[in-house]
């Protein structure tokens, strides 16, 4: 299998047998992931930048009871999370991520990226304002499953909720993101 | 997909994230110290579980058999050719008989927790509460709900209620529950609504755990009945009585 990238499976059992190399290659490739997870929770950078990476030792430590074949990314999220929610209920605060979108289309570049043509799109960031008021359990869990694009159960341990309470909490954010969409369209 | 989701589906490639800080490489510092083969770990726990669970324990020598190892659910299992002798359950009140705490209502006990309380849709309010945060309790406390028996649902001969549901949060390398098991249990993996665990049924089993700070605690040893064991998102779910399995797999499916 040279020149190819090695399975998450490969490198946690390579990891459990302590290759640190090996553990290095899982941390870059989830830290992405990690730390909007932790941002999202936090709402500060600076705590998800801690929470991330007390979060990656965590899980190495914990790694010898991780089934080599199971995929990762749900444990990983799980203990990002827990980490997250930990500080944040530690320093007492509870702030939402303000979202953002990336710069804009300029006329004059050759083409839009998909970035920039998605923030053209009429409404986007109507949108995001609208998610941005939102309550912060309702943005959470709006931002995890689409913005993140994580799945229910990825996006049940990133809550530390059962799945059936992500369905739930969902449609209901939906539901008031759609109310606030049509009660005041341009605000 | 409706059009707000697919409205929403595509903001996701136009937010602008905070950079993502580059941690590999400081996590790989951190891990330099070569860590212990997993195996010798996992023997290490499973040899101090044997070593502190009692005077009867030591006569009747594991069998090495580990059926079940660990998860991510910070539970210890090992089978014992023959288990030992729990301690008797005192007589008294419930909870201090089988050494769940103090009693307490779900709302004066929901802000002292640091998780939110699940409970079972299935059997609706519990008819008893037990806070316990100090002693053996693990670090955060631990939450026991007590029901009684019904229809479909037994008195246990072990408990002397229906059925008991512990919540204690278990979180990496600090709460470990176990239960040393002997040759008439059988044990299996299970799953509920994606989450985690195990379901251990047949002849009693012991019940001991290892508190936060990693010790092994045999006071409160006792005969546990069947029991499912559940990872549910972060919290560690303990569910007891003369349960089928599938009465199991349906309460804990009810949790919210």
């Amino acid at each position: 299998m040279e020149g190819r990238p090695a399975g998450d499976s490969t490198l946690i059992s390579r990891a459990q047998r302590g290759d640190a190399a090996a553990y290095e290659e899982i941390v870059q490739r989830y830290q992405q992931l990690a730390f909007r997870t932790a941002y999202l929770i936090t709402g500060s950078a600076a705590e998800a930048e801690d929470a991330a990476q007390e979060a990656f030792i965590k899980a190495y430590k914990a790694l010898a009871r991780f089934r080599a074949e199971a995929d990762p990314r749900p444990w990983l999220l799980q203990i990002v999370a827990n980490e997250a929610r930990n500080r944040m209920r530690a320093s007492g605060r509870r702030h939402s991520a303000e979202l953002r979108l990336v710069d804009a289309y300029r006329p004059g570049d050759a083409a839009p990226s998909p970035e920039a043509a998605a923030v053209a799109a009429e409404g986007t960031s109507q949108l995001l304002r609208n998610i941005n008021a939102l309550s912060y359990e309702d943005r959470l869990v709006i931002a995890a499953r689409y913005l993140l694009e994580l799945d229910v159960a990825e996006t049940a341990a990133a809550l530390g909720v059962p799945e059936g309470t992500v369905k739930s909490r969902l449609s209901r954010a939906l539901t008031r993101l759609r109310s606030r969409l049509e009660e005041a369209p341009d605000a | 997909m409706p059009e707000l989701e697919q409205q929403l589906a595509d903001l996701a490639v136009a937010v602008r994230w905070p950079a993502t800080p580059q941690l590999a490489g400081r996590i790989r510092a951190r891990i330099s110290a070569p860590p212990r083969p997993w195996y010798k770990g996992r023997w290490a726990i499973a040899a101090a579980a044997v070593a502190v669970a009692g005077a009867a324990l030591l006569a009747y020598p594991p069998s090495r058999d580990v059926v079940a190892g660990w998860l991510n659910l910070h539970v210890l299992i090992e089978r014992v050719t023959h288990p030992p002798s729990p301690s008797p359950l005192t007589s008294g009140p419930l909870g201090k008989r089988l050494g769940l705490g103090s009693p307490t209502t779900l709302s004066d006990a929901r802000p002292k927790v640091s998780w939110r309380i699940a409970i079972p849709s299935q059997l609706g309010r519990p008819d008893e509460v037990y806070l316990q945060t100090t002693g053996e309790a693990p670090s955060q406390g631990e939450v026991t709900l007590v029901y009684s028996a019904r229809p479909g649902i037994p008195v246990s001969g072990q408990t002397g209620v229906g059925v008991l549901i512990t919540e204690a949060r278990g979180t990496v390398d600090q709460n470990f529950f176990g239960k040393v098991i002997g040759n008439g249990t059988t044990l299996e993996d299970v799953s509920v609504g994606g989450h985690q665990g195990y379901w251990i049924s047949g002849q009693p089993n012991v019940f001991f755990f290892v508190d936060a700070a990693g010790n092994f605690r045999n006071e409160t040893m006792r005969l546990a009945t069947n029991t499912l064991i559940l990872d549910y998102g972060g919290t560690i779910v303990r569910i007891e009585g003369d349960l089928t399995k599938e009465q199991a797999l349906q309460i804990a499916a009810s949790l919210s």
